[in-house]
């Protein structure tokens, strides 16, 4: 697995949290692991969009992970209603291809960025620390993997 | 994270493996809604959404062919027009048949299935709505609001020229002391979604400064390699392009300044009226009032309901949760252990304070140590629903084949069961439930005939009763033809006429779980029971369950399984044979009694007992006693219940009742299924666990050949094996 210069918060140097949103188990226990190797954390997981509203009033994640097909409520009316009530919320669009018109809706409701699945952990991290921007440092500490 | 991407492939497969039999369960379930409510669009949604994360989890796994297959399929029910097709609710059992096999096949490793058939129903699907797509995209396009947008209409190819609104808007903003910047951005080729990744672009440099144009528009259906922005900023090159350069999306990024600053002073924007501020926000308005209305599902109409609580699961290997509960095991003998030694102690030192103390010590962990046993078996407890969840669309399946009508009602799915129960019963249930199908529920026509609704019903029910789970699988067919079964056996030589006619109705029907009753040939003819039965009991055996069947000619027959609640620790009742130790599930015993053995009565070379105004048939573990002076010693009678019946058990003397862990019996040490484990006492002293159902099956079977014999009990001959097998293995141990 490949490995990653940890990515921390830049206000304290804790590690970056992190909510995922997937109604598959499979696909948050993935993007976890990847988190992993960014020396983040998981804050919270959430199979749909109403636990994930909850979810992120609950632990305040500095960074959401959200798919667009779930059941409940989609990730888009998620994302919308997450921004609408914390505009400074960084939500990362997870999806197929197929969704592409899906993203675009979730980008024009405040949604920071998009990754396309199947994620690739050098494709996250890279927009990771792009939607992190200012408040997120990469540790220069050589050979601080993990 | 120290695992080889190998290992961490390895285990992401095997967690596919396992969560991709939910969404394929999922599948089916939806698709046999949808086959009572075709085209329904919320479950067609439904399924879509499950067929897309299949594909994707497949995807992340890099099972490519399966991935690509469902977003194939995914593709196809996307369409308008798709979801009303009636098609739709066949083609995803085939799907799910599919995916299922390619699961299979990638799991061993094996070859994958051909996909050709399904691929091409997928296909016939898409054709019909093909025309309706084409509508839908022109409509979207059409949306677009003609006034208001003139800049962003303006076509990619006049990139370079700016309408005189956006030259206007561009001064304007110079004016206010902004400078204004050309930007290019790139996109990357590799972008495999150009359009989310434009829409990126515009939300990155939006955040920049005023967009006073930009080139393709929001609008613009066709991918694009560029965008164009003039932006109004009064952050620097280096800013903008920072902002520009989105991973994944951007290749590369021009910031060109146009104009720069005017030193003019900055005019109030109200006084023209037309600041570059409100341009801009018009843009955004528009931009806005284009989305396309979305396919958000409402909240609540999940019919699943499922998910939300699924976020407090831990998923956990069932070994894992086994060894703990092994330890519980051995932690309750050295309960025992220390018991049996307070016990000796107080004899010694009768006086000793010291006792009471260590009375309430050993008291507190017994009590703590019986809430561990009861919370890990709790972990091990599933609902039946896991196991029920297959029968809707096996029913649909087996009646389609044999032309039969049959409604499946299914209730307490939620009662709880021991995983390894539930496993272990998958199979015998299934083969039940198919049998009640194809044997079982008559054609249409005969159930006409003889004035039936000509759809069978089957039920599924599963209920607790007392200290067990009783699954009973029931249907409304023509139930089983006693008499020919009786021909039957008599026919396979499974008894004499003589006997045949003089067994009960319950005990004839018990013919159908030996082995060997269906294999002479297809016994369609008698009523059709009896493929693989006896597969079935030797299952339910292993299991310390029984089984047993209720049937009304005409009516219908109930197959009723009685399981214990778990396999794992039991509460026994001890006693003593022939100087040997053995315990029996103290939930089988209904009453004990006493009795003398001149009470004993034979009756067709069954030992009876009279008890009050029953007449109970014996069971005796033990050598029968010889005439004479012992036939007026005391004996205790067990009366037991194996399946619905009574019997009558014969041992020497009591022990007392105890809590057991039952530890397996490897195969090569028992050769016998008369005992279905053994566990080690607080003493040390190792107990054999009876299998009832076995005992009273080798009664049944036996006995009324050991005609004219003076019978030598029961047990003699399997017992004398595991007496050995014990005597060798076990005496090290005690």
């Amino acid at each position: 697995m490949e490995q990653f210069a940890p990515v921390k918060r830049s206000k304290d140097g804790q590690p970056v949290r992190y909510l995922i949103v997937d109604d598959s188990v499979f696909a948050r226990k993935n993007l976890a692991r990847m988190i992993e190797t960014f020396g983040g954390q998981v804050a919270a997981e959430a199979g749909d969009g109403l636990t994930a509203i909850s979810e992120f009033d609950r632990t305040h994640p500095d960074i959401v992970l959200m798919d667009i097909t779930m059941p409940q409520m989609e990730g888009i009316e998620a994302a919308e209603r997450i921004v609408q009530a914390h505009p400074e919320a960084r939500i990362v669009m997870v999806s197929s291809v197929g969704y592409q018109e899906n993203i675009v809706a979730a980008l024009q409701r405040g949604a920071r960025h998009f990754v396309q699945k199947p994620v690739k952990p050098e494709v996250l991290y890279e927009v990771i620390k792009y939607v992190l921007g200012e408040d997120g440092s990469v540790a220069v500490a050589a050979g601080a993997g993990v | 994270m120290t695992d080889s991407p190998d290992e961490r492939g390895a285990e992401l497969r095997d967690l596919f493996f396992e969560t991709s039999q939910e969404l394929l369960q999922a599948l089916n379930e939806e698709a046999l809604k949808l086959e009572k409510t075709p085209g329904d669009e919320e479950i067609v949604r439904v399924i879509r959404r499950t067929v897309h994360t299949l594909k994707g989890d497949a995807a992340a796994c890099g099972l490519r062919e399966l991935s690509e297959l469902a977003h194939q399929f995914e593709d196809a029910l996307s369409l308008e027009g798709a979801a009303t097709q009636a098609a739709v609710a066949e083609i995803a059992f085939a799907a799910a048949d599919v995916f299922v096999e390619m699961i299979a096949a990638y799991r061993s490793g094996g070859k994958l299935p051909s996909t050709r058939s399904l691929s091409k129903k997928i296909n016939d699907l898409t054709a019909v709505p093909a025309a309706a797509k084409a509508r839908r995209t022109k409509k979207t396009v059409g949306k677009a609001p003609a006034a208001k947008t003139s800049a962003a209409r303006a076509s990619a190819k006049a990139a370079a020229l700016w309408t005189e609104y956006e030259k206007l808007a561009m001064t304007k903003a110079q004016a206010a002391g902004l400078a204004v910047y050309h930007v290019v951005v790139k996109i990357d080729p590799h972008c495999a979604m150009p359009i989310a990744g434009r829409q990126l672009i515009y939300n990155a440099l939006g955040g920049v400064g005023q967009v006073l144009a930009v080139r393709p528009d929001a609008k613009s259906p066709a991918a694009t390699k560029q965008v164009e922005f003039v932006l109004a900023t009064a952050q620097t090159v280096e800013q903008i392009a920072a902002k520009g350069r989105i991973p994944t999306i951007s290749e590369e990024v021009t910031v060109e300044m146009m104009f720069a600053p005017s030193p003019a002073p900055k005019q109030p924007a109200e006084e023209t009226g037309f600041t570059p501020e409100t341009a801009a926000e018009d843009l955004l308005e528009v931009e806005a009032s284009v989305v396309p209305p979305l396919p958000i599902a409402a909240p609540g109409l999940d019919p699943a309901g499922t998910h939300a609580v699924q976020e407090n699961i831990l998923r956990v290997e069932a070994g894992r949760i086994d060894n703990v509960l092994n330890l519980v095991g051995e932690l309750i003998i050295g309960k025992s252990m220390l018991q049996q030694a307070l016990i000796e102690f107080s004899k010694r030192y009768p006086k000793e304070l010291l006792r009471s103390k260590f009375a309430d010590a050993i008291a507190f962990q017994a009590r703590v140590l019986n809430d561990l046993q009861r919370s890990v078996m709790k972990i091990r407890m599933v609902p039946v629903e896991q196991l029920f969840r297959r029968f809707p669309r096996m029913v649909r399946d087996v009646s389609r084949q044999c032309g039969r009508q049959v409604e499946l009602v299914v209730s307490g799915h939620d009662t709880d069961l021991d995983k390894g129960i539930l496993d272990a019963i998958g199979e015998p249930l299934t083969h039940l439930v198919r049998n009640a199908v194809s044997h079982g529920i008559e054609t249409p026509e005969e159930r006409r005939k003889s004035g039936k609704s000509p759809q069978g019903t089957i039920r599924l029910n599963a209920y607790h009763h007392g200290n067990q789970v009783v699954v009973e699988v029931s249907d409304d067919g023509h139930g089983i033809d006693a008499q020919k079964i009786r021909a039957k056996a008599i026919e396979l030589g499974m008894t004499t006429p003589e006997e045949a006619s003089r067994l009960t109705e319950a005990e004839t029907l018990d013919f159908i779980f030996r082995p060997g009753f269906s294999t002479a040939e297809q016994v369609t003819e008698v009523s059709g029971r009896g493929v693989g039965m006896d597969v079935v009991q030797s299952v339910l055996h292993r299991l310390k369950a029984s089984i047993s069947v209720e049937t009304h000619p005409g009516k219908g027959t109930t197959f009723r399984l009685k399981l214990p609640l778990t396999l794992a620790i039991i509460k026994a009742l001890l006693f003593w044979v022939e100087q040997r130790l053995y315990a029996i599930p103290l939930n089988a015993v209904m009453e004990i009694s006493r009795t003398f053995e001149s009470e004993v009565h034979q009756v067709d070379n069954y030992e009876v007992l009279q008890l009050r105004n029953q007449v109970l048939p014996l069971l005796r573990l033990g050598r029968p006693v010889p005439d004479g002076d012992a036939r007026r010693s005391k004996l205790f009678v067990l009366v037991i219940m194996v399946g619905e019946r009574k019997y009558g058990l014969l041992v020497d003397a009591l022990e007392g009742e105890e809590e057991l862990v039952i530890k397996a019996l490897d195969d090569q040490t028992f050769v016998t299924d008369l005992v279905s484990g053994a566990s080690i006492l607080g003493d040390g002293r190792v107990v054999l666990i009876l299998n009832l159902p076995a005992v009273v099956e080798h009664v049944a079977r036996w006995r009324p050949q050991q005609t004219g014999q003076s019978n030598s009990g029961l047990l003699l001959t399997p017992m004398d094996r595991v007496r050995l097998a014990l005597s060798t293995n076990a005496g090290g141990q005690a």
